[in-house]
């Protein structure tokens, strides 16, 4: 059987080191085509109109980051510039479905002549789909469901709303007056949601730290996980929430033990013997918080 | 039949058709149909996921040989044509390509998830050791040999690239971390088997690092 492996990696693999040439002259050859005004150190520029809603999907796998805003206009402007000519985009339009894609056109070239950084306007209500590896994600002012995916790069949302799927690798996001449902999930990515108006937020991390900083709407359902991380809440104190915090071997820091009362609901909750719980209610109860940290800290404290 | 020996039949040979005992038994124990109704399902839902593009030969090689090795391939002889499959060569049409891997892991977090919360609370208290089964596996021990399986097939072809760019420092550095995170949540479910909370995190570790190795594939295999 591992011999049976072998033969077929290999045979794979030379399979592929024979085609790379071709597929490489192919790439330059037909990115060429779209991109003909793209050189290095040059900037790209398309317009696309659209009808209703569009969804903008982006796959970036140079580096360089990925900004995104909203005008009135019923157009989708894409600007993009690159810092060498080994990096070639396509875009294509297909109705209201616009697809954007940096490729690198040539593997041994240096990170550095790999930057390729895409300026996007779109109308307000718009559905996003962005992938990138290194850069900055950026959206500011957009009305749609949005799947942002990163590797290493940073994501920053600001005053957009939508489902918002976040999903990256250790990069960290920061949603700054976010509406609507957000999931987020990383491995050593950290998460910051300030001033939100979600009503439901998942928010996941093995080691990154995550802190909530705002209101929590009323029937709202707020779940945040660190594996390691401190998971750290600040609710206001007009706030009205049911709170189940647990943790393993981590510790729960409750500064607002002035704010907690019993649970008003007449359920009665309890740590299990294998962990350390905090269970209480702010105001009448009506929104669902729920915090764990396999081995964090748990933080919890009134906003001045 | 008893309900641990629908389970064994379950798990050696698939739903269906299952033997004329274990029909006997679930069609009397609401807990096994119950526990049939709920794989169905799984295997339902698994099977409506979309085909994507074949998955390089080693993916299934690897499950393939993981599988004989624990004995539930019993014959690695593919039926002649007309012959109806054996259940585990229509398993492995989940795994057509790396994202459905990465889903066919997630349902066996959650099928070995569904064993373990089968084991009722009415069943005579687990030791401390109770997590390793009777067959001396730990829970998710399935899982966590599939992958293995994977990191070492990702290792020998990063042994075979020189790509050493940011994005992939990153993926082995949080490899290196999922990696630490899951030992520690196996020791901690070792000493405590009912902690609830380690149990969830090591399962949500075990999903991120299948999701974490499908996207270093993916990488591996664009750029060699």
């Amino acid at each position: 059987m591992g011999m049976r492996m072998v033969n077929l990696s290999a045979l794979g693999s030379d399979l592929k080191r024979g085609m790379l040439p071709v597929l490489g002259a192919a790439a330059f050859l037909c990115s060429g085509l779209p991109a003909a005004g793209a050189a290095a150190g040059q900037h790209l520029e398309k317009h696309f109109t659209v009808k209703t809603r569009p969804v903008v999907v982006i796959h970036n796998v140079a580096n360089g980051r990925i900004e995104v805003k909203s005008w009135k206009n019923s157009e989708v402007d894409v600007l993009a510039s690159q810092a060498s000519d080994k990096i070639g985009f396509d875009m294509e339009q297909a109705g209201d479905r616009i697809d954007v894609t940096a490729n690198i056109l040539n593997p041994s070239a240096q990170p550095r002549e790999l930057e390729a950084n895409l300026q996007l306007t779109v109308p307000e209500e718009t559905e996003l789909q962005l992938k990138t590896e290194t850069g900055l994600i950026y959206v500011e002012q957009v009305m749609g469901d949005m799947t942002l995916e990163s590797v290493a790069g940073e994501v920053h949302l600001k005053e957009v709303s939508g489902y918002i799927i976040v999903r990256t690798t250790e990069g960290s996001l920061v949603c700054t007056q976010c509406a609507g449902k957000l999931d987020f999930k990383s491995i050593s990515g950290g998460a910051q949601v300030l001033q939100p108006a979600l009503t439901n937020v998942s928010l996941f991390t093995t080691s990154g730290n995550i802190l909530f900083d705002g209101d929590f709407v009323r029937t709202g359902l707020y779940t945040m996980k660190s594996g390691k991380g401190l998971v750290e809440v600040r609710f206001s104190g007009n706030d009205s929430f049911d709170l189940k915090a647990q943790t393993t071997m981590g510790t729960v820091d409750n500064q607002a033990a002035a704010y907690l009362k019993p649970d008003s609901h007449g359920m009665m909750h309890r740590a299990s013997k294998f962990t350390k719980g905090l269970f209480g209610t702010v105001g009448q109860g009506l929104a669902k918080v729920e915090l764990s940290s396999y081995s964090g800290t748990i933080r919890i404290l009134k906003r001045d | 039949m008893q309900c641990r020996d629908v389970e064994i039949v379950v798990e050696q040979e698939g739903l269906a058709p299952l033997p004329e005992a274990a029909r006997a038994h679930v069609a009397t124990c609401s807990h096994c149909r119950e526990l049939v109704a709920d794989l169905a399902t799984i295997v339902s839902m698994a099977n409506e996921l979309p085909a994507e593009v074949e998955p390089p030969a080693r993916v299934w090689i690897s499950l393939q040989a993981q599988l004989e090795l624990e004995g539930i391939i019993k014959d690695p002889v593919v039926p002649a044509h007309g012959e109806r499959a054996p259940w585990w060569h229509r398993f492995s049409d989940l795994f057509r390509s790396r994202a459905l891997a990465t889903a066919a892991v997630g349902l066996m977090i959650v099928v070995a998830g569904i064993m373990e919360l089968r084991q009722g609370p009415d069943e005579v208290p687990m030791p401390p050791t109770a997590v390793v089964r009777p067959n001396g596996q730990i829970s998710f021990a399935q899982t966590a040999k599939v992958l293995n399986e994977q990191e070492i097939d990702l290792r020998n072809m990063q042994l075979a690239g020189t790509s050493t760019s940011q994005v992939d420092d990153s993926f082995r550095l949080n490899l290196q971390q999922v990696d630490d995170f899951i030992a520690d949540c196996e020791r901690r479910v070792i000493e405590a088997p009912q902690d609830e909370l380690a149990r969830e995190y090591l399962s949500n570790a075990y999903q991120q690092k299948a999701e974490l190795l499908s996207a270093m594939m993916d990488r591996e295999g664009s750029l060699h």
